[in-house]
């Protein structure tokens, strides 16, 4: 059995990440990815925020191939009739370093693997790794395409329901309500259409967030981010919700009710599909991360589980980034005692507690539950679209009172029903 | 003046070279020149409307074979003043016209469909990424080597000769390849370019007994069959005539019907001028469905007896 | 003796899009491979120097990209790499291309045989190999369907229109190959991870005194043909979906003829 030093499966981001952190320790480190190229399959809604991760890959920002820095944010509330927008712009999101970015993954993930392969790592595409080797309960290799190939760790890094994780026993396959699906287009547009229609100039770029009845009452919302000449268009529902909610509802026709919003239709008129994907995402908080250290074998990213599912967006990519640099930073340590025991890999979760990527999983411990609140994604889109269309029509007959509309639409046990969630809300 | 030399290997292919040739002769006001090489048979081209024949003998001739004759058509070319060489695109020669190029130090083009003429230049349409794009490409400078598909132009008929020969006398360099044997292979009568219906059958069919249902449901249709390039360079369970595609025949029937093809582009090009195609797969994704009118997703044992008994009843 | 195979860069053609406005093709981003055919001439290059013994030496002229694209031909087997790279070299017309091989091959050393594939797969045009058997002087076999070697003679079966034909040469010599003749291999982990640390040779055009000048071939156009089609897709069952496909084709007077 051939062996290296760090064999880690997955090359998505937290595993290109940690590979990149150790190649360049000059670490003996191999990349095994079942795809064509990294980021062939890899979905993500598209952004990015880049602060928490700047200083865990310092030197590569400058040279990533990022597609627009948000400096736009939208939220609009949807009812089956009408939609409620608000547009935030600021020259602050313009003023560089830029905070967030849109990304496809297609293309930074194939470009961060290219700086990993320059700093020395060994990446081999087109393999899926079928098994873990343990020996006397010690992670001591994997098996792929029928050779066995062995390593001081093994990273864990291939994405959600991890196998590999899976099969080195660290985790029980999940129970449904921990995951959400996501679905996502994206639509080539020219250029020059793209910037004229969302209002953008150069770089800057758009986030919009979408929720209420386009998930017809289930958890959820959508998004569209700009790309440099393509928007990436998607939504996200929770697996529960979808099964156990009727009527059901297949995903996919969810998101082409979506796409023929009059809201939408406009937006990516004339545009080409190019890419249509559909992942699982984890969201089962806190409570849903798996066990991140064992025997000769850690996990980082969205196998372990570190993806916050905020209802209308997902965070994971910072996480990915993140965890992998910091099992990158647990096995340096452990090579330089020269033991890959569980005790001593354990320097990874205390990296972990200690950086933002626990602290922002302990803040928003309880999102799961808050969000599980059907009133998110049907009643207050409701309200707000009621109200507003009657404040802005204009019958025939004396227009009523501001306070008598809202008065209206909104009884006093819904007044009380919306503070309380609005209480659980300031958790997010 | 300037002439236009045409050549092949293969007498019938020059012919139908002759047609584009004379085409081309009329807008560039160049005369039309043949080299009746080997065994060519000068009279054919002079009853073809060729001006001059050159004619050569010399043993080395005798047998084609590509670096020879391209030291042969250099020397002719020169005596013919050649300002445009036309060859059949054929696996001979596509070899002559890069070996010829390169001793000539010009471009060259091969597998040419339409030849146009743009600013006394040929401009000649060629499949290109593997057939999913066409190419419009003219070489820009010098004698212009162009070897054309065989399947592209039409021989004019045979007509009271006009023209002239002459002969050339060569010096060549022997060949350094050895013929040792020649399997013919099966002529295969099958006019696949001319067919109006085609069933093209690919690697969903499990084995050579399965051509049997294949060929009944092509003669219910009254088409033929054909099929793609594996089932017959690798299974060899049909001639390889019968090949679609890049490699093999371009076909312009009214119905195209594809049982268990995955639709690579190397394929398609081959079937994409078709009136109407019908694709059979098990696979919903497959490529092939994104290029066909009708498609049934299904097994094609399953859908290929039922079809041809619909079409008999 | 020295086996070079030359190998070409291209994109994966299975994965190139045509933009339905303009139908042109869209290659930014498409992931680079080695041809298709160019495979069977590697792997047919390694199946001989497991019998006859000395080097097999890919040979590839392209962009700077090729330095990851040769991965994949070392990992089948290529025991070194000759890469001659220059932007203007990708996709460049045949003519400076085989000068650039041929100029690579010649400084490299010894030649035993160059294999290549019957044509690349985005241009398919057949004219590298002759053009570099012509600068080098040698003889070529083109076509071939089957490759034997025993001492300096090389025996080969070529796949032409009308017959097999059985050719024998002596060494140097240069041999394309036709799909059929092998099924190439695919690398095993183990032989991808060596891959990176075989040796490999970089040349700029320059260093091999080979001028690219201005291209001899233009390319007025390269657009994909119109293509309309309905794209109706049966899904009710055998039954009912052959009733349809009847009824449809009976309806454009397609049957009966
Ligand atoms: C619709 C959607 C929208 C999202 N939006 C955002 C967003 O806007 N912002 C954000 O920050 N996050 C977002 N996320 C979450 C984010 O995309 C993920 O958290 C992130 O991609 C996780 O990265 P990763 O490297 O852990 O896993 P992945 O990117 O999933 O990578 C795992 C890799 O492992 C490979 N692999 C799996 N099994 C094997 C095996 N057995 N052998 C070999 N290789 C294997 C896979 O092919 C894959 O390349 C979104 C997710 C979805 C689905
Ligand atoms: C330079 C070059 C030139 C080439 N030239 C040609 C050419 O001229 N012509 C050509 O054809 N190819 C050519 N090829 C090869 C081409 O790339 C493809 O490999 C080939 O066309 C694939 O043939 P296929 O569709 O039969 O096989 P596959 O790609 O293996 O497809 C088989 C299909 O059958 C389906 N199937 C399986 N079982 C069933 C069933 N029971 N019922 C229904 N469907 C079933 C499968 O879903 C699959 O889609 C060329 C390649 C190169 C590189
Ligand atoms: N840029 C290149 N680098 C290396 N080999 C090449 C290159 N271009 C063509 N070839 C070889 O020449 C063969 C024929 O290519 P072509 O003449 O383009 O059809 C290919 O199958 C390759 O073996």
């Amino acid at each position: 059995m051939d062996k290296f030093d760090v064999i880690i499966v997955g090359a998505g981001l937290a595993g290109l990440s940690a590979a990149y952190v150790l190649a360049k320790e000059g670490i003996e480190v191999v990349i095994i990815e079942r795809g064509d190229y990294p980021g062939a399959k890899n979905v993500t809604g598209g952004r990015l925020y880049v602060n928490p991760v700047r200083q865990y890959l310092p030197d590569i920002w400058d040279d990533a191939p990022l597609e627009r820095h948000v400096t736009n944010e939208m939220v609009t509330m949807m009812s089956p009739d009408n939609s409620v927008s608000m547009r935030f712009r600021s020259d602050k999101f313009d003023q560089k370093p830029y905070h967030s970015y849109t990304v496809l993954r297609a293309t930074f993930d194939r470009w961060l693997a290219a700086q990993a392969e320059k700093a020395g790592a060994m990446l081999v595409t087109k393999n899926r790794v079928d098994d873990v080797i343990k020996e006397q309960g010690k992670v001591i290799g994997v098996v792929t395409a029928g050779e066995e190939l062995g390593a001081d760790v093994v990273v864990a890094c291939d994405g959600v329901l991890s196998f590999v994780a899976e099969k080195a026993g660290m985790i029980v396959p999940g129970q449904p309500r921990n995951f959400a699906v996501g679905l996502k287009e994206v639509i080539e547009l020219p250029r020059t259409t793209l910037e004229d229609r969302f209002g953008l100039t150069g770089d800057e770029g758009v986030a919009q967030m979408f929720m209420g009845s386009l998930t017809q009452g289930r958890f959820g919302g959508g998004f569209l981010y700009t790309n440099k000449a393509s928007v990436s268009l998607g939504m996200v529902v929770g697996i529960r919700d979808l099964i156990e909610r009727k009527p059901g509802v297949e995903v996919h026709l969810l998101l082409d009710e979506f796409k023929e919003r009059p809201e939408i239709v406009p937006l990516i008129k004339g545009g080409e599909p190019v890419e249509y994907s559909a992942h699982v995402i984890p969201e089962g908080g806190l409570a849903g991360l798996t066990p991140l250290f064992g025997d000769g074998i850690l996990v980082a990213g969205d196998a372990a589980g570190f993806s916050l599912n905020m209802g209308i967006t997902v965070r994971g990519m910072e996480f990915a980034i993140a965890s992998g640099v910091m099992a990158a930073r647990a096995i340096i340590e452990a090579r330089a005692k020269n033991d890959f025991s569980a005790s001593t890999l354990s320097c990874y979760q205390q990296f972990l507690e200690n950086s933002f990527v626990m602290k922002d999983f302990r803040t928003f411990q309880h999102t799961p539950h808050v969000l599980d609140n059907s009133r998110f994604y049907g009643y207050y889109p409701q309200f707000a679209g009621k109200l507003l269309e009657d404040l802005y029509t204009v019958d025939s007959g004396p227009k009523a009172k501001i306070s008598d509309t809202i008065r209206k639409n909104l009884s006093l046990g819904e007044s009380l029903r919306m503070g309380k969630d609005l209480l659980g809300g300031l958790k997010i | 003046m300037a002439a236009i030399l045409v050549f092949s290997e293969r007498d019938e292919v020059a012919f139908q070279l002759l047609g584009e040739a004379n085409k081309l002769g009329e807008q560039l006001g160049m005369e039309v020149a043949a080299a009746a090489l080997g065994l060519s048979d000068a009279d054919g081209f002079l009853s073809r409307g060729v001006s001059t024949v050159y004619t050569a003998k010399n043993e080395e001739l005798k047998d084609f074979e590509a670096s020879v004759y391209a030291q042969a058509l250099e020397q002719v070319a020169k005596q013919a003043d050649a300002a445009i060489i036309l060859l059949g695109s054929t696996r001979r020669g596509k070899e002559l016209a890069g070996r010829l190029a390169q001793k000539m130090k010009v471009g060259s083009l091969t597998d040419a469909g339409r030849l146009e003429v743009i600013d006394g230049r040929v401009v000649c349409s060629r499949n290109a990424f593997g057939g999913a794009t066409v190419a419009a490409q003219t070489i820009l400078e010098g004698i212009q080597v162009i070897a054309v598909s065989p399947s592209a132009g039409e021989a004019p008929a045979a007509a009271e000769p006009s023209g002239s020969v002459a002969e050339v006398a060569l010096v060549l360099e022997p060949a350094r390849i050895k013929k040792v044997a020649t399997a013919p292979k099966s002529q295969d009568s099958a006019n696949i370019e001319g067919a109006e219906v085609l069933v093209c059958v690919g690697k969903g069919l499990a084995g050579e007994a399965e051509l049997k249902m294949v060929d009944e449901l092509a003669q219910a249709l009254g088409g033929l069959v054909a099929c793609t390039k594996p089932l017959a360079t690798d299974e060899k369970w049909l001639p390889e005539e019968r090949i679609v595609g890049l490699s093999g025949k371009i076909g312009k029937p009214a119905l195209a019907i594809c049982l268990g093809i995955s639709g690579q582009v190397q394929f398609t090009v081959g079937i994409r001028d078709a009136g109407t195609i019908v694709a059979v797969n098990t696979d919903q994704n497959a490529f092939i469905f994104q290029m066909a009118d009708y498609g049934i997703v299904g097994d094609l044992h399953q859908v290929v007896p039922e079809l041809t008994a619909a079409l008999k009843g | 003796m020295n086996i070079y195979v030359c190998v070409k860069q291209t994109v994966d053609l299975q994965q190139v899009r045509i933009r339905k406005e303009t139908r042109e093709p869209v290659l930014d981003g498409v992931p680079l491979t080695i041809g298709n055919i160019d495979k069977n001439a590697l792997e047919e290059g390694v199946r001989l120097r497991d019998k006859l013994g000395g080097k097999v030496i890919g040979v590839s002229a392209g962009s700077e990209e090729l330095n990851d694209t040769i991965k994949e031909a070392l990992a089948m087997g290529a025991d070194e790499a000759i890469m001659i790279i220059a932007p203007e070299l990708e996709g460049a017309e045949s003519s400076t291309v085989a000068m650039a091989l041929a100029k690579a091959i010649e400084k490299t050393g010894e030649i035993g045989i160059i294999l290549l594939g019957e044509g690349s797969s985005d241009n398919y045009s057949g004219q590298v190999g002759p053009r570099i058997a012509e600068i080098l002087d040698l003889p070529q076999i083109t076509y071939v369907s089957s490759l034997e070697a025993e001492g300096n003679t090389v025996k080969a079966v070529r796949n032409l229109e009308d017959c097999f034909e059985t050719v024998e040469a002596e060494m140097p010599v240069v041999v394309s190959v036709v799909s059929e003749i092998n099924e190439p291999r695919i690398p095993a982990v183990t032989q991808i991870l060596k891959a990176g640390r075989k040796p490999k040779q970089i040349y700029s055009p320059a260093e091999l005194g080979v001028e690219i000048a201005g291209s001899q071939i233009k390319t007025i156009s390269n657009l994909a043909p119109e293509q309309d089609r309905k794209r109706l897709l049966f899904q009710e069952g055998v039954g009912q979906d052959v009733k349809s496909l009847v009824a449809a084709l009976e309806s454009e007077g397609l049957l009966g003829r």
